[in-house]
């Protein structure tokens, strides 16, 4: 017998017991109640049950599904996300539209809320019940793109595929472990609570089986800071303690978005159907924090660029100041191979190399070694994967930081422009342009 | 043709008995109403002799293989491991609900604290573990004599078993969960590689039940019925491909796509096989 099922037993008998002690004479009723108490049922006042639920008032938070582009990328960022990689076992064209379909009406479902269908008891009920019998939204976003082996030779979708679509690559300093790089499909979810995310990956490999095999997941999330009403928003801080995402581009100036992040027509050579699409680049990166929390904070500081408790660039002002580095040639005040100053040297050159950035923390337990396995579950989105990312990580080769981070895994993925209405899926254009609906 | 069965095999009684009770039980919830519970006693006393002939099969190509590492005859030992736990793997369902006798039988070392060094690791991959890892058969003589005596005793408690029906349609599943969640990966034979045969004897038992309970639900669901069994062929196809004269090539020979494409099979069989007891009025 399992010590689980022994104490679900020990509850069950707990009314039992305690119907004995109020059926004894008054007497001994008077004796035993320090031991009735102790089997008393759920306390009146809620407080004092310290496995009630924690209450969020954002369980109705709710992510639209249908649009131009698919949610999830410039949407801001909730507290959790992750991603999951997938092999795709399709093995037929009427496969392919099946999987994109029922991805589209599952989604459409999480992300929007409602009921799971009630069945037979004597089946396994439809839902895993995580979020009980209404699944809320909760803020839910799911986000799905493909990786270039989609393009291969298995789909007939070979003549499809994203320009710049390319299997992600070693960098100098990657330790890449297989088992955690590349995959078919990726899906990005995001939402304000892990469990939700964890709702809706276990919805989606429950419904299709026989299409998608997990092949590598990570979970993340970012540390909240307290509500300041009046005071310019910050950038949430990475696991070295530093603020990540500052020279983002503006997610809500639609014209920024179009040039950096969405692919559209000025975007020569892609196939029609990318448009509305952007190319997804994941990186594992762990870091080695029990080290960075053994190096001096000027020096910490100088390897990014910034302070570290303001977020200000080196030469002064806020997190949203620019750092003029046309004035500082030399790198006196901002190291030259300084991580931000790599990142984005902020000269007209480097504009078209920006990228949307949208990472998690992550914290994977403690490697053989004793040491805690953390990092960055980096996410970046832009509409040129060679200019974007690609270019900013050779550019970042080399840098001061790399003594204290190892990238490990992820994957470049193309995600899917949106599902304009409920007669449109995600994916339809890809699998119109093959030829396959 | 259920009276026949009885006259043929005193020991169902026991079975009878249950399975009265069970009509009882179940008739009081008709879930899918086409399936009669006494519909199942046919079933499940074929399921019996099937598990009866299998353990049969298991003492005795035990008896050789325990009887090889005793005399110290390696490689007769190492050839016979693989088929011999084949009869063990196909009827996991109700070998399994001897907890005790299972963990004797067939843990594994990281069941274990100690692993390889844990005294309580015995049984099948212990001795897998001397032969293939230590390529020795030193020392496993108290293993190769506790195995012999474990599988005996499993043959004794099935013999007095009532097979309860919701653990034999059940079954069917079990196994599809067991090779998904502990056998796709090839860590069940990790010294000697002979996880195809396991796989194979795991699709064999499992494929065993669907067919026994078939006739019960093709009427009602054929979609349902031809999955699964698109599903098993898909199976076949791929560890047909792996067949040797004596069984099967070593795991590390699966590509990586055939690996895929079994383990979407079979996480689809243990998706769609989870609902077969409930189909049959036994959720």
């Amino acid at each position: 017998m399992s010590p689980l099922r022994s104490l679900e037993e020990a509850g069950a008998a707990m009314p039992d017991r305690r119907r004995v002690l109020l059926c004894l004479g008054a007497a001994a009723c008077a004796l035993s109640s320090g031991v009735a108490s102790v089997w008393a049922a759920a306390p009146a006042n809620e407080e004092g049950n310290v496995a009630r639920a924690p209450a969020s008032d954002k369980t109705q938070e709710r992510q639209p599904f249908y649009g131009i582009h698919q949610s999830g990328v410039t949407t801001p960022r909730p507290a959790t996300g992750m991603v999951a990689a997938f092999e795709v076992l399709a093995s037929s064209p009427a496969d392919l539209v099946r999987l994109f379909e029922t991805l589209t009406a599952r989604i459409a479902f999480l992300t929007q809320g409602g009921a799971p269908p009630v069945l037979d008891p004597q089946l396994p009920p439809a839902d895993s019940g995580i979020l009980g019998p209404e699944v809320f939204p909760d803020n839910l976003t799911v986000t799905v793109s493909l990786g270039v082996s989609m393009f291969d030779q298995r789909f007939g979708l070979a003549e499809q595929r994203p320009l710049h679509l390319v299997r992600m690559m070693s960098f100098r300093n990657d330790a890449l472990d297989a088992a955690r790089c590349h995959g078919d499909l990726s899906l990005q979810i995001c939402s304000n609570t892990a469990d939700t995310n964890n709702h809706a990956l276990r919805d989606i490999v429950k419904m299709m089986p026989d299409l998608l095999l997990l092949r590598w997941m990570q979970e993340g999330s970012v540390p909240v800071i307290p509500a300041s009403p009046g005071v310019p928003a910050e950038s949430a801080r990475n696991f070295l303690g530093f603020r990540d995402g500052s020279a983002n581009p503006d997610a809500t100036d639609e014209a920024l978005m179009n040039r950096v992040v969405w692919v559209g027509a000025e975007q020569e050579g892609e196939p029609v159907w990318t448009r509305g699409g952007t190319y997804q680049a994941v990186r594992i990166i762990r870091n080695f924090v029990e080290r960075w929390d053994r190096t001096p904070l000027q020096e910490q500081e100088l390897i990014f660029g910034r302070r570290k408790a303001s977020g200000a660039p080196l030469s002064g002002g806020t997190e949203a100041d620019v750092p003029d580095f046309a004035a500082d040639p030399e790198g006196e005040i901002t190291p030259l191979d300084a991580h931000i100053r790599l990142a984005n040297p902020r000269d007209d050159k480097s504009k078209i190399n920006l990228i949307m950035r949208r990472p998690f923390n992550y914290m994977n337990g403690v490697t053989s070694a004793g040491q805690l396995n953390q990092g960055l579950l980096f996410i970046a989105y832009q509409n040129n994967l060679q200019l974007g990312f690609i270019t900013v990580q050779q550019s970042l080769d080399g840098e001061p930081l790399e003594e204290y981070i190892k990238p490990v895994g992820g994957g470049f993925f193309f995600a899917l422009p949106g599902a304009v209405d409920n007669r449109d899926f995600l994916g339809r254009g890809l699998l119109a342009a093959a030829g396959f609906v | 043709m259920f009276k026949k069965r009885v006259q043929r095999a005193r020991q169902f009684k026991a079975l009878m008995l249950a399975a009265a009770t069970f009509v009882g039980a179940a008739a009081l919830q008709p879930a899918f109403a086409e399936v009669a519970p006494y519909d199942l006693v046919t079933p499940v006393a074929e399921y019996k002799i099937y598990v009866t002939e299998s353990v049969q099969r298991l003492v005795t190509e035990t008896r050789a293989f325990t009887d090889a590492v005793k005399a110290g005859n390696l490689d007769k030992a190492k050839a016979l491991f693989a088929p011999t736990r084949t009869h063990y793997e196909a009827i996991e369902p109700i070998a399994e609900l001897f907890s005790d006798l299972d963990a004797s039988i067939d843990s594994r070392a990281d069941d274990h604290e100690q692993a390889e060094k844990d005294p309580g690791f015995t049984g099948f991959h212990r001795i897998e573990y001397g032969l293939f890892a230590q390529k020795s058969t030193e020392g496993l003589t108290p293993y190769a004599d506790k195995l012999m005596a474990d599988v005996l005793e499993l043959q004794k408690r099935i013999a007095s078993l009532t097979f309860p029906p919701d653990k034999v349609v059940g079954g069917a599943a079990v196994l599809m969960e067991e090779v998904a969640a502990t056998k796709i990966s090839g860590e069940e034979d990790r010294y000697s590689h002979t996880d195809l045969g396991d796989f194979d004897a795991n699709f064999a038992g499992s494929k065993k039940i669907f067919d026994l309970f078939r006739p019960l639900i093709e009427k009602d669901d054929k979609a349902f019925v031809s999955k699964v069994e698109a599903n098993f062929a898909k199976v076949d196809k791929i560890l047909d491909k792996y067949k040797t004269k004596n069984g099967f090539e070593t795991y590390d020979k699966l590509t990586d796509a055939d690996r895929k494409v079994l383990a979407g099979a079979v996480n689809t069989l243990a998706e769609d096989l989870s609902t077969l007891r409930g189909k049959l009025g036994l959720g």
